[in-house]
């Protein structure tokens, strides 16, 4: 199985030679559990490369999908991709993309310890931690956020412009919280919270509401 | 089983050092065989808090480019005879010594020492990495101010990525007056940021200045109460259980005196 495909590191992304006799779903199957598995060679931004010819049109298109998904971009053509017009804005309409997103956001990265002053988590799906969000720390994630402890940092949920996208905390007050392209920031008297909130976006305004835990 | 313990705070002033100072000196007083370690070079000042700077021979950086055996460094104090301080050059900076040579030499002391306390610098960078490297307790030294805990929270996420475990806090010149006014961050607000084992809770003493230029910590003092602290602080450290000090209020008589004072 796992030799259906082989990746070799190129200077400017991945490329992909497959095995004789494979079948295109085949690769596709083993491509796709790669992706998942997490497997480090797949970094985001990362160009992968297919050689011309090898699956037919549309089939390249699915690939082209599928990388695309993992934040990749795809190629069969093996030189420095252009990268300032993202291909994948012309290749799709934006209600598929929107599709798509919501899909990634549908995902959820558990993060099981507090973070603390000067972390950094930055998710494409949504982010449930186990702990504190302490002060000084960012959290930003496609999706939406939940924080089972107390939340004093800085949070970004809907990071692609998911509007729909919320933040909950046991106690919810963070320096800034963003959802989508709308901004809040804390008062400038810290007030005391003693009950679980969520934060969303209502007449394009983040409100923070209480909610039984 | 000997332990090795870096002090550490990521904010500078936070009073380290002192800790250091204080908790090697306690540490001796109960008998133990200590062994002080400055790797704040360039900037040393433990030796000054000791009373022992014109006894310095041979300094740590001399010690971790093998020219001097660490014995030869290690300075005896003048009154605890088990208290040794191993001082760090005033002439190199922090690049004199790595990570792997304060290993080493920790694994060489170990056989000789029941505790070894390492005096951090401050900051994040090369000094703070080399001056953890060895150790296998950290304790964070921190002040109810924004900025100290901040740091200090920061300082934990640090310790926690270099797989140290064994971390504790202590908060240092508490002052209980400005607490009760709600002017100050209380132990509350503190544990609830930092959320580590507390082991220590220091009032704000102007005796511990008073002890500090005379080179005599604060624990030798039988009237300073951040010298009573430190002793708990040391008790604790030793697996024994002691109740924090009541916050002092300023009594009846205090206030009148002052209120008198004034006019």
């Amino acid at each position: 199985m796992s030799d259906i495909v082989s990746i070799k590191g190129l200077k400017y992304g991945l490329q992909l030679t497959f095995a004789k006799g494979a079948s295109f779903d085949d690769v596709q199957a083993n491509l796709l559990d790669k992706l998942q598995s997490g497997n480090s060679f797949f970094i985001r931004g990362t160009t992968v490369f297919v050689p011309k010819g090898h699956f037919a049109e549309e089939q390249n298109e699915t690939l082209r999908k599928m990388f695309h998904r993992h934040g990749m971009l795809f190629s069969t053509e093996l030189k420095r991709p252009n990268l300032a017009p993202p291909s994948r804005d012309s290749a799709k309409s934006p209600s598929q993309k929107f599709k798509e997103s919501v899909e990634e956001a549908q995902k959820m990265m558990v993060i099981n310890h507090t973070i603390r002053g000067g972390q950094e988590i930055k998710a494409n799906c949504s982010v449930l931690i186990c702990g504190n969000v302490n002060p000084g720390a960012q959290v930003i994630a496609g999706g939406s956020i939940d924080i089972r402890g107390t939340c004093r940092g800085f949070v970004h949920a809907g990071a692609f412009g998911d509007k729909t996208a919320c933040v909950v905390a046991d106690r919810l007050m963070p320096a800034q919280i963003r959802i989508a392209d709308i901004i809040a920031r804390a008062p400038d008297e810290p007030e005391k919270v003693n009950q679980a909130e969520r934060a969303m976006i209502r007449d394009n305004q983040i409100i923070f509401e209480p909610v039984a835990r | 089983m000997s332990q090795i313990i870096v002090i550490t705070s990521g904010k500078g002033g936070v009073g380290k050092t002192t800790t250091t100072a204080n908790i090697g000196v306690g540490l001796a007083m109960r008998g133990n065989k200590v062994a002080l370690i400055d790797t704040d070079t360039g900037l040393r000042n433990l030796d000054l808090l000791l009373g022992l700077e014109n006894r310095i021979l041979y300094d740590l950086v001399d010690v971790t480019s093998g020219r001097v055996q660490y014995k030869k460094a290690l300075v005896r104090h003048k009154k605890y005879e088990n208290l040794y301080l191993l001082p760090t050059s005033q002439i190199k900076d922090k690049s004199a010594v790595n990570p792997d040579q304060l290993v080493k030499l920790c694994e060489e002391m170990k056989k000789e020492f029941d505790f070894i306390i390492i005096d951090c610098p401050a900051g994040i960078e090369q000094g703070f990495k080399t001056a953890i490297a060895a150790a296998d307790t950290a304790i964070v030294v921190t002040m109810p101010e924004i900025s100290a805990v901040r740091d200090a929270d920061k300082i934990i996420g640090e310790l926690g990525r270099a797989d140290k475990e064994n971390i504790k806090l202590i908060v240092n010149r508490i002052r209980p007056q400005m607490v009760e006014k709600g002017d100050m961050l209380d132990m509350g607000d503190i544990d609830e940021i930092l959320s580590i084992v507390c082991i220590g809770q220091i009032p704000d003493d102007e005796k511990v200045v008073v002890a500090t230029n005379r080179g005599e910590p604060a624990i030798t003092m039988s009237d300073s109460t951040a010298g009573q602290a430190y002793k708990n602080i040391v008790a604790r450290l030793c697996g024994e259980n002691v109740p924090f000090l009541k916050p002092q209020k300023e009594g009846f008589f205090a206030r009148l005196k002052k209120l008198f004072g004034l006019l």
